[in-house]
């Protein structure tokens, strides 16, 4: 509950990237100031406010820290976008902590007419840090689309890819000709509406729970190749998170674009009360 | 032109210009109105009324940059998508919040070097500012994270050959 508002699902936008304006907007105008204070030495109050500027910024940094790992732990540990989002934690920690000491070091310097070469330099590594920061963390929404329509999922979404091979069925009873069907044991545990990520010997798809029936499908949408997985659902579409095409999970048509060519689907079938996914051996390549 | 409107999509970054200049204006606007509020209850005496007016004057410089990168990456949207729709709104109270931030600031040049605290009027604006970049920024948020706008788009490439990979089907390129 305390994590779905902390990931903005009741305001139905992510929280941690409308906070973080705050810390970054400010840090920069304290620098600002900083850069002020060599050039109009006789301007009064300029490092006074340039300390409260850097005063506020690492409180809402502390404040933007909080929803914001939040949303790191919600990314599925296996997504390009986990390192990236790592970098950008432990930058920001290291951010924080830099203008910690850097208000620090200021707080007996207030009444100064210039920025002494002590605390500027940490302004300015800080400021450094600070911008490669905030690029990391937009890659992570515009390139790894990390919280782009995840408000829109009401329940959890996969933390771990899973991994099968079509080749442990050979021999048993689960095969029609070329297709293999693999028993997906996690299935049973899903609840309604809920995803699993699962990789078949290089196929990756998503295999979804709606009204007790299972449904498998490509992992990927068709349009920009969003994550399907961390889709929401409609009656039987699926929504893709980033840009909302949508696909008949029955049958993998689109139902809504942009996305124009339809999805690949699985069938599932029940073989001795376990949960199978249908797929030709080694993904569909060859037999 | 096309190499001046990929500048402003920010191309040569990997990533879109206008949600990083954003950054400033919607710190330093709602900033001032905090240091307003301080100033009010007579916290810093002239430093805030001062840290506010530079506060504005920040906010306004980088919203003149905000402003073509924010209209090229609207540009591309097409008129029938819900998103073009609200990007319309998002730049109409952008242009009205800019413009009141701009007035406000006017209201205090004549006092700030001098006054400890922020009169009404200017407050008044710094208040009625805030509450609707509050609104705007809100809905620039929505383009992005509900319908997606500019994601994906620099990536797309890196993206279909993981769904190649992926065995997924995959559109013509």
């Amino acid at each position: 509950m305390l994590k779905d508002f902390l990931e903005g699902k009741p305001l139905r936008h992510p929280i941690h990237p409308m906070l973080v304006h705050f810390p970054i907007g400010l840090f920069i105008l304290s620098f600002v100031f900083d850069l002020a204070s060599l050039v109009f030495p006789f301007e009064p109050y300029l490092l006074r406010d340039s300390f409260y500027a850097m005063l506020l910024g690492v409180i809402m940094a502390l404040v933007a820290a909080v929803p914001g790992f939040v949303d790191y732990t919600d990314i599925r540990s296996d997504h390009p976008g986990k390192r990236t989002a790592t970098a950008h934690l432990i930058l920001n920690l290291m951010v924080v902590g830099l203008y910690g000491i850097n208000l620090g070091v200021r707080s007996s310097m207030l009444v100064d007419q210039r920025i002494r070469t002590g605390p500027f330099v940490l302004s300015l590594i800080s400021i450094g840090l600070l911008s490669a920061s905030g690029y990391l963390g937009g890659r992570l929404v515009y390139d790894q689309g990390i919280a782009v329509g995840r408000h829109k999922r009401r329940t959890s979404t996969p933390q771990d890819t899973l991994y099968f091979s079509a080749a442990d069925q050979i021999g048993t009873q689960n095969r029609e000709g070329d297709v293999f069907f693999v028993p997906i044991p996690e299935a049973e545990r899903l609840g309604d509406r809920e995803t699993l990520r699962v990789d078949i010997d290089g196929q990756v798809m998503a295999i979804a729970k709606i009204d007790n029936q299972f449904y498998a499908f490509q992992e990927f949408c068709t349009h920009r190749f969003g994550p399907l997985s961390e889709g929401c659902f409609h009656d039987f579409n699926v929504q893709c998170p980033w840009h909302n095409s949508c696909f008949d999970v029955r049958t993998g048509k689109v139902t809504n674009g942009p996305a124009k060519v339809d999805l690949k689907t699985f069938r599932i079938e029940m073989r001795e009360g376990k949960v199978c996914v249908g797929v030709p051996l080694a993904g569909g390549k060859s037999a | 032109m096309k190499f001046l409107l990929n500048i402003l999509k920010g191309k040569w970054l990997g990533h879109p210009l206008h949600p990083i200049l954003v950054h400033i204006p919607m710190a330093m606007w709602p900033g001032a109105l905090i240091f307003d509020l301080l100033s009010q209850w007579r916290i810093g005496g002239n430093a805030m009324v001062r840290l506010s007016f530079y506060a504005i004057i920040f906010g306004l410089a980088a919203s003149l940059l905000a402003v073509p990168t924010g209209v090229v990456d609207w540009s591309g949207i097409k008129k029938e998508k819900p998103a073009w729709k609200i990007g319309l709104y998002h730049m109409i109270l952008n242009l009205l919040v800019a413009l009141l931030f701009a007035i406000n600031l006017g209201l205090r040049t004549q006092t700030f070097r001098e006054a400890t605290r922020v009169a009404g009027a200017p407050l008044l604006l710094s208040v009625v500012g805030t509450a609707l970049l509050i609104g705007s920024a809100y809905l620039g948020g929505m383009m992005t994270y509900t319908y997606g706008i500019s994601v994906a788009r620099m990536s797309k490439d890196k993206w279909r050959k993981i769904a190649e990979a992926g065995g997924a089907n995959v559109p013509p390129e």
